[in-house]
Parts: C-alpha cells; structure tokens; sequence
C-alpha cells in the first residue's frame, strides 16, 4: 500500500527544488573561483612586496653598514693621526734624507738638527734612530752613531739590519754592507722566509753586492740545506712537485698512430707512458735553455731593491698595522658599498698574500718553475735549479722508473672480432696466420648456421605428391607450384651462401690490412718509444753536471768569483 | 733472464712486530750510494752458484755490511736481477728473509707476487737490479745509484 502511495505521489515540487538547489550551487561555484582567483592575486601582490621588503632590509643594512664605516674610517684615521702621525713624517723626512745624503746637498747641521727631532718625536720608532745614524755617520760622529744604532736594533733588529745594508750598498760601502748582510742572513729562517728574500737571493747573484757577498750566500745556503735535508719532509714535497712538472713537459701527437688509436684497446695506456718518455727531450732543453743565459738583470735587480728600501721607509710599522687593518677594512667596506662579507674576504686574500712564507726548498721551487712568478729572474731560475739539483736528479730517477714500471708489456689488439696482442710487432707472420685462422673458423660457422631449407623443400614435395594423386592430371599445376617452392627455397639459400662468403672474404680482406698497418705502427712506436726512453739517460747527464757553483750571468763579478771559489 | 735473488714471503709476518721495534730507516740512507763491492756481489750471483751453505753465509755477511745492519727489518725483502744464465731464464730472485734461496725463472714463468709487479724494470737495461722492500721499492743503476718507486 505504501508504495503505492508514493509511487503516485507528485514529486514534480520536490523536482523543481532539486533543480533550483542545482542553480544555487552553480552560482556558488562560480564565485568561489572568482575568489581563488583574487586569492592567487593578492598571493602573489604579497610576495612582490615581502621580496622588495626584503630588498629594503638588505639595501637598508648596507647603507647602515656604509655610513658606520665611513663614520669608523674617519674616527680611525684620527686615531692613527694621534698615535703614530708622527711616523708619517718621520717616514716623509726619511725618503728626503736619503734623497738628500745620496745627492749631498743637505748641510750636516740640518740633517743632525732634523734626525734628532724625529728622534724625540717619534718614540718607539726604529727608523728614527735610523736616521740618526745616518746623520751622525756622514759627519764622522762615532760616538753618537754607536749608540743611535744600539737604540735602533734594539727597537727592530730585522728592519735595521735590512735598512743598513741597502743603503750600504747604495753608498758602495762593499766591508759595511757584507758585515750587514751576514747579519741579514743569521736573521733569516730557512724554514720561514720572507718576501724580500727572494729579491735579495737575485741581487747576489746577479752580481749587485759585490763578490764576497756571494760566499756568504752560498755558505748559508748550503746550511739552509743541510737543516732543512735532516729529514725527509721538506724534500720529499718538493720532489713531489717536480715529479708533476716532469709529467706536464712531454708532447706527442696521435696522428703518427692512427691505427694503434682506433684498434688498440690499451691505447691510453700506450699513449701515456710515450707521453712521459717524450718528456725527457724537452726537459733537456728546459735546463740547458736556463743556464745557457746572457742577459743582464742587474739593473732591474738595483731597482727591485731601492723599492725594498722605499718600502722598508714608507711602509706601515708593525705596531699601526692593527689600526692600518681597521681603516683597510672599513675602506673595502665603502668600496663594495656596505658589503661587509666581500669585504671581509678581499681584506682576507690580501692579507693572505703578505702574509705568505715559504721554506727555503720551497723558495727555491718557485723560483726554479717559473721565476717571473716569484719575482726572480733567469739568473735566480739557474741558482735554484743548481741548488735544487740533488732532489730534481732523484725526482726525475723516480719519474722515469714509474712510467717505465707502467709501461704495457703488449699491445692488444681487436680489428673487427678479431683480438690478438703483440709486444714488438716482429711476429707478424704469426699473427698474419692467427688472422687467416680465425677468418676461416669464422666463415665455418656462419656457414653452418645458414642450414639447408629441408623444410621447404619437404612441403614443395608434398604438395606435388598430393595434388598429383588427389587431382590426377589436373593435379599437375599442383606438381608445378610443388616444384616452383623447392627450386626457390635451394636457390635462395645458394644465394645467402655466396653473400656470406662475399661478405667475409671483403671483412677479412679490409681486417688484413689494418692489422699489417698496426703492426707496422706498433713496431714504430717501440722504436721510438726506445728513442725518447733512452734521452732519459742525456737529461740525467745534463742533470748531474749541474752543481751547485754552476752557474753564470753576464753581470760583472759573479762568473769571477764562482770561478775562484 | 733475469734472476730472483731473495724471497721471503711467509716471513712477512714476523717483520711486522720486528718493524715497530726498530726505527725504520729514513730516505736519505736508503738511497745512499750503493758500493761497488755489493753491486760486484749482487751481479755475480750467476756465475758462482751458491750452493753451499758456506757460500750464502758469506754473502748475507756481505750484504748486513752494505747495508749496515743484519736487521731484517730493515733489509729489502729480497732482489730481482736479469738472469745471465742464457735463453729461456730471464731473471732470478734473490730471497733475504731466512731461506736466501736464489731461483731462476724463465721466460713466461710467474714470479711471485711482490716480485712480479718489477719484472717490466728489471728488464730494462738503465737498472742492475730491484731491491724489493716491504713498503717500498729501490732501483739500483749500474752505477750504484738508488731510486725509490
């Protein structure tokens, strides 16, 4: 009964109120993607102003940054100014001292009468005595000069020492300036040299300090290495590092081996180890080129050390630098406007470079790679390659036997399927034989692999055989398709059969030859790697008729003196 | 054609508490010169063929005064050399361990293994021989000078 009712019920109301319900929502959803739209909007207005916030925040942090090191700088500058104006005059007056004593124009009254307000002035100060001294010592006061270079050593030893014995040079006082120098080198450490030494190192040998100076060097020197051999440390770095040059020094190109290239497998290998031995030849003239050398240095030298010695007078002292390092920092600060990280980093390579202190082996490498580098010249090149020589002989033994160890006993080979190996190419007809044998076996195979078609020839029988006996004389087309089959599969296989053979036979033809050009190739390159192997034994020849003493420049004394030592 | 002078494999075991108990010699001594007389020693080995024990006393006396120490840790392991003795020998070994049992191998014949990896080196004709270290390579020239590898 009920479902009567309800089946005659009328829900056409019910209907329309669904229908009505239905519009609603569409318009609902209609507005909801108007409003993700907006939302997307207002997201991305809201990123664009969180990001030129952030802008701001940064921009806003530099400037602040910027100003606070204009504001530092200033403050600083000031500060240096209080406590050590001073030593920018005393370092003025110094550079005009020295212009004056060396052209002899000043009066000595004046010259005392100023050198002794500095001396007031700038207490603390070592080039103040300095200058004293210099004064004093132009008016033949020896007891004032005594006594201001006892105060002057005592307020920096290494500055003076340095300071005395180039301007001792540049008075061509020869007895004065070697009894500086011998201080000079009780002060260095060969295990922590300084910058200037190795312009020093250049001005003896390039004959600038007169001759005796260079038995002093040399004396030192030789110290220097028997302190710094005492272990292995030191000179198994700067072997290390010589074994590398060697391995960059050879050349060789792969278009004298095109085959070997294309059909050795170990071919790196090969081309490896010819490389190393390609390098003796090279490093040959490399060493013969450094002491075959006649140009003189001496006059850039002369000028390398009057800029030392105007920069010992000029340059900041030990005790302004940490203020000095403020103001560099805060001026790097206003150069990269307010960035105060790149700042810290340029402050850092630059001190980086000050700072820089090599051992004397490793001095010694620098100058013998590349001499412009470390600011030396050829002169300087040859002295560190002779000193150096015992460790670059043994660094070069060691080299040679590595790539000699590494040398590949054969030569692989694989040419189109076919892998042999050969060490010096004399067998080549055992390997022209291996070849024919291997084509063959292979031309066996790929014959047996293209089998009769007895299937075919099974079904064209059949075919004929029964067409024959069903349809009788009809049956003969039968017979005639029967037979077309047969005739077809046996010729299609003679014709896959002779393909083969012409295939194999061209493959073994084109392999032969490229075999023959590699083992020609192969010959080739043991004769010449021999070659350049046996220049190892020149280049070790050359190496060992270096020694210490052994080397020249045109300048004036040194060849005499080397000669008489 | 070459020779093995020493082989001593199975006593690397006991160098190694022997080893931390002397100090291990630097580079400087170990590529020292070699003399003359150790190099005459070490090359004649073909020609007097060490058979009686007096013999190879005598050589290992030799060969603690070259290297100034009868010290086994401190000695090479053993010595490769060409062998002279003629087609198919090759090189001969030379072992300094406790055995000193010269051998001579032939063309082809496998070393064993701390001295196979110097057969190329031995051959070649810059080095006399090839003492084998227990961490270390030394090639002798013919001249007595030392390379480390």
């Amino acid at each position: 009964m009920a479902q009567q009712v309800i089946s005659y019920a009328d829900l056409s109301i019910i209907n329309t109120a669904l229908r009505a319900i239905k519009t609603d929502m569409q318009a609902v959803n209609v507005d909801i993607g108007s409003i993700n739209t907006k939302h997307d909007h207002l997201k991305n207005d809201l990123l664009k102003l969180a990001n030129s916030f952030f802008d701001f925040v940064e921009s806003d942090i530099k400037h602040k940054a910027l100003q606070l090191a204009e504001t530092r700088q200033g403050n600083l500058k000031q500060d240096l100014q209080i406590k050590f104006g001073y030593y920018t005059e005393v370092r003025r007056m110094a550079t005009g001292i020295l212009q004056g004593v060396d052209s002899g124009i000043v009066g000595d009254d004046t010259l005392q009468h100023t050198t002794e307000e500095v001396m007031i002035k700038a207490p603390n100060y070592w080039l103040a005595p300095a200058l004293v001294v210099l004064a004093s010592w132009i008016r033949d006061d020896k007891n004032t000069t005594e006594k201001a270079l006892t105060e002057s050593l005592k307020r920096d030893d290494y500055k003076t020492t340095l300071f005395f014995m180039l301007i001792m040079r540049r008075l061509g006082r020869n007895e004065a300036c070697l009894q500086w120098m011998n201080r000079y080198f009780l002060h260095q450490n060969p295990h922590n040299l300084d910058r200037e030494f190795i312009v020093i190192l250049e001005a003896i040998t390039t004959g600038v300090f007169q001759p005796a100076s260079h038995q002093l060097m040399i004396t030192n020197v030789k110290n220097w290495i028997d302190q710094l051999t005492q272990n292995d440390n030191y000179i198994d770095k700067q072997k290390v590092q010589w074994t590398i040059f060697f391995k960059t020094k050879g050349s060789f190109s792969e278009n004298n081996y095109p085959l070997l290239k294309e059909f050795a497998p170990n071919w790196v290998e090969l081309k490896s180890s010819f490389l190393q031995a390609r390098a003796h030849s090279a490093l040959d003239s490399h060493f013969k080129n450094i002491f075959n050398n006649t140009t003189d240095y001496s006059k850039t030298t002369k000028i390398q050390l009057d800029e030392i010695l105007s920069l010992l007078v000029t340059n900041f002292d030990d005790e302004e630098l940490p203020l000095q390092n403020e103001v560099r920092l805060n001026q790097l600060i206003i150069q990269t406007d307010g960035d105060k990280k790149a700042a810290q980093s340029l402050m850092d390579t630059e001190k980086h470079i000050f700072d820089e202190k090599v051992d004397f082996l490793q001095m010694l490498t620098n100058a013998a790679f590349d001499p412009k580098l470390s600011g030396a010249t050829k002169v300087t090149q040859a002295l560190a390659v002779s000193v150096s020589q015992p460790w670059i002989l043994e660094a070069h033994d060691t080299f040679t036997a590595e790539y000699r160890n590494n040398v590949e006993e054969t030569i692989e080979l694989n040419i189109d399927g076919f892998k042999t190996s050969t060490t010096d190419g004399t067998d080549e007809t055992e390997q022209l034989q291996k070849h024919d044998k291997y084509w063959t076996d292979l031309l066996e195979n790929e014959l047996k692999k293209l089998t009769f078609p007895t299937a075919s020839v099974i079904i064209g029988v059949i075919i004929s055989v029964l067409s024959l006996v069903i349809f009788g004389a009809i049956g003969i087309i039968g017979l005639l398709i029967g037979c077309l089959i047969i005739f077809n599969s046996i010729n299609n296989h003679k014709k896959s059969k002779k393909k083969t053979i012409e295939n194999i036979t061209e493959r073994k033809t084109k392999s032969k030859e490229v075999l023959r050009g590699c083992i020609a190739e192969t010959v080739d390159y043991r004769k010449e790697f021999a070659l350049e192997d046996a220049k190892a034994e020149i280049l070790r020849q050359t190496l060992q008729s270096i020694t210490p003493e052994y080397f020249s420049s045109n300048s004036r004394d040194t060849r005499n003196i080397l000669q008489s030592s | 054609m070459n020779k093995i002078i020493f082989q001593n494999e199975s006593i690397n075991s006991k160098y190694d508490s022997k080893q931390t108990s002397s100090k291990t010699l630097s580079d400087r001594d170990i590529l020292k010169k070699r003399s003359e007389k150790y190099l005459k020693l070490i090359k004649g080995i073909d020609t007097k063929l060490l058979n009686e024990t007096r013999g190879k006393e005598e050589l290992m006396a030799k060969i603690y005064e070259e290297f100034g120490t009868a010290e086994l840790a401190n000695l090479p392991l053993g010595i490769l050399a060409k062998c002279f003795l003629g087609h198919p020998h090759e090189v001969h070994t030379l072992d300094l361990s406790g055995n000193q049992i010269i051998t001579h191998y032939k063309i082809g014949q496998p070393l064993p293994d701390h001295f196979e990896k110097v057969r190329t080196l031995v051959k070649h004709n810059a080095y006399a021989f090839v003492e084998i270290y227990k961490d270390k390579l030394i090639l002798i020239r013919e001249d007595g000078t030392a390379t480390k590898l």
